[in-house]
């Protein structure tokens, strides 16, 4: 075992040194110490056993490959192999952002249904971006993750595992997260990676696991041969057709709580990943793509409730109704694009026109005006509105435009009409 | 409540049981140094619980020497277990204590009903003779429990009077017995072994294949290569009168 201390110097493959300024945790493999380069403050994580030639090569390429997006807390210099180990540097965590296992132990929740498809959207998008570039993750569970809980922003760590699609690292996975057919003894894949991401989604949307109903819970313990059969060989989703392994009332409630409040598109998105043909057809799961597309539909029907001031989700927008009152709502109008994509809008609601998170309109209430309601740019940019007369007017960003039946609204390459 | 609001994910119960040889050779400076590891283990295992999505850890401690007692009646989470001095005398009933902790690996009375079910416990043993009553029996008993059968079972031997023979019998293979030389490498284990199996549960492993049992036997093998005075009671020690040294 190979601790450090307070003072000591560590040598970084590129030549500079890291001094080593204070532990800041410990897990399984090694300890992540608050280190100084160059005035600059970093993470150190420093194997306490150190792992082969092959990881000390393998982490040596995802450095010179970079982070495939800015979501990752990615390995940046690699020390030189020295003092029994080696480890690497990363950026630090920033404060605010709190462990996923945090929001299940209900000790953290998001501050918003927004914040929550926003960190739904980044976990997508960066493994989206992971898998893009030709890797796999391998080892994805609820341990990977830091959200901020107000903007949904979120960092994932722990990319030590991370290898070329296809390559092993030795690592199979944790128990509950783990695909099916990595349960039955194949190797972690991108397919897999899907499984486990496609896990931490529902858990992040609903607080309960996705295949821990009756049928789980009756098992009086937990052994390997269990976990083996109710995580792999017998693995059947809380809401599949077969009803054998419903959630509990008492002890299921996010869950029973939630789900039916949720969109349809989102439950069919995990009943279909969850049902027993894609579980055992790994290809067949749903690319990141797609489920950033499935979160961007949820976000085009969050809305806030007029009436009640808090956050809905809009099945029906030719009779909408407040999932929090109860009360028909009434909306300002739609963005409607040539697709059929349909943007709700009632006064107060933040608008995502692309799959990032960074907000592109606000639906601003206008007391007193002509126009009530308007459409505030808040990108960086400018827009351009056509109205039914033909006129054309650029709108700089931080101007508004009044939701109005028949104005059409340029936004980057996208082309809305307002309805 | 509204629908952003949570409550915890339920957790299953994870009963880390100590079984400590209290009977009169302890006496001294090997109970003392027991009572102060598990005494400052249990606030670490407090937090593991704590920050734990996975399961929650519980710790039950059953003594033995001519009687046995537990020292709470139900498993408590490492941060509300109050630590009582457990102090040295009288005979190793270890047989009597396999049956006692028969009764309680059970639902029914004893302590695996969390209504959110239980993985497999842990038991940790600690002793430093042989048994003194009907071990047979005792254990014949434990062996038929489910519970006992999956559980992950570490022993410590504490110094060289310590029956490698039943300790072996009660954890299923030699492997899963550690043999500590001094008070030091007594107290670094019984953290070691305490940590280790209140983690397997929820850590990434390397292979689906193989059990827990194992990979916690592994890495407190691999521990005690680092801690002066304990070694695995599998590895081969060398002989006082061999010196190996020009191999270093």
């Amino acid at each position: 075992m190979q601790e450090l201390k307070t003072g000591d110097k560590v040598n970084l493959t590129n030549g500079v040194q890291a001094k080593i300024v204070k532990e800041l945790g410990r897990g399984g493999q090694g300890i992540v110490y608050l280190v100084d380069l160059g005035g600059k403050q970093m993470a150190l994580k420093w194997y306490l056993k150190a792992p082969d030639n092959k990881f000390y090569k393998n982490l040596e390429e995802n450095i010179s490959k970079g982070s495939p997006s800015d979501a990752f807390l990615w390995p940046e210099y690699l020390t030189r192999k020295e003092k029994g180990s080696y480890g690497y540097i990363m950026k630090l965590r920033p404060q605010g952002y709190y462990e996923f296992g945090q929001y299940l132990l209900a000790r953290r929740q998001f501050g918003s249904f927004e914040a929550m498809l926003n960190a739904a959207m980044k976990i997508c998008e960066g493994f989206y971006k992971l898998h893009l570039s030709g890797l796999s993750y391998q080892d994805l569970n609820d341990g990977n993750f830091f959200i901020e809980p107000q903007t949904g922003d979120v960092l994932i760590c722990d990319n030590d595992n991370v290898m070329p699609d296809g390559r092993k690292s030795g690592i199979m996975g944790k128990a509950r997260y783990m695909a099916p057919e990595v349960v039955g003894g194949k190797a972690p894949d991108k397919y897999s990676d899907r499984f486990s991401l496609a896990v931490i989604l529902f858990m992040l949307f609903f607080g309960n696991h996705p295949f821990e109903g009756s049928r789980v819970l009756a098992c009086p313990c937990m052994t390997e041969t269990f976990e083996k059969k109710f995580y792999g060989s017998e693995i059947l989703f809380i809401y599949d057709d077969n009803k054998e392994n419903r959630p509990v009332r008492g002890v299921h409630n996010n869950v029973l709580r939630r789900w039916p409040a949720m969109p349809k598109q989102l439950q069919d998105a995990f009943k279909e990943q969850f049902s027993k043909e894609i579980l055992s057809a790994p290809d067949k799961r749903m690319i990141e793509k797609k489920w950033k597309g499935v979160i961007q539909s949820l976000r085009d029907t969050l809305v806030r409730c007029p009436k009640c001031g808090n956050e809905t989700f809009v099945s029906d927008s030719a009779a909408p109704v407040c999932m929090n009152c109860g009360k028909l709502l009434d909306l300002s109008g739609k963005l409607v694009l040539g697709n059929g994509r349909e943007i709700l809008l009632t006064p107060n609601t933040t608008v995502y026109i692309d799959d990032d998170n960074n907000p592109d309109i606000k639906v601003i209430p206008v007391p007193g005006d002509k126009y009530p309601v308007q459409l505030q740019n808040v990108t960086k940019k400018n827009w351009v509105v056509e109205t039914q007369s033909g006129k054309i007017k650029s709108i700089e960003p931080g101007a508004c435009v009044p939701v109005r039946t028949g104005l059409k609204l340029s936004i980057g390459t996208l082309k809305f009409e307002i309805q | 409540m509204g629908l952003l609001d949570n409550e915890s994910i339920p957790r299953r119960q994870m009963t880390l049981f100590f079984l400590i040889d209290k009977s009169g050779s302890m006496d001294g400076s090997k109970i003392g140094s027991v009572n102060d590891a598990i005494e400052n283990v249990l606030p670490i295992i407090g937090e593991i619980s704590d920050e734990n999505p996975d399961a929650e850890i519980r710790v039950a401690a059953l003594e033995f020497s001519t009687d046995t007692r537990w020292l709470y009646d139900e498993p408590k989470e490492g941060k509300d277990f109050i630590w009582q001095k457990v102090t040295a005398e009288g005979m190793t009933s270890l047989g009597e204590a396999c049956r006692e902790l028969n009764k309680k690996l059970s639902r029914s009375n004893g302590f695996m009903s969390s209504p959110s079910g239980c993985y497999a416990p842990a038991i940790i043993l600690l002793s430093d003779g042989g048994p003194t009553d009907d071990f047979e029996s005792g254990l014949a008993v434990l062996k038929n429990n489910s519970w006992f059968k999956s559980a992950i079972k570490i022993a410590i031997a504490i110094g060289d009077d310590a029956d490698m023979e039943v300790l072996k019998q009660f954890t299923g293979s030699l492997e899963a017995v550690i043999k500590v030389h001094n008070i030091d490498a007594l107290k670094k284990m019984i953290r070691i072994i305490a940590v280790t199996s209140s983690q397997i549960g929820s850590k990434s492993s390397s292979a689906t294949d193989e059990s827990k049992q194992k990979q916690v036997e592994e890495q407190i093998t691999e521990a005690a290569k680092d801690v002066a005075g304990a070694e695995s009671a599998a590895a081969p020690a060398p002989s006082k009168q061999d010196n190996y040294d020009e191999w270093d």
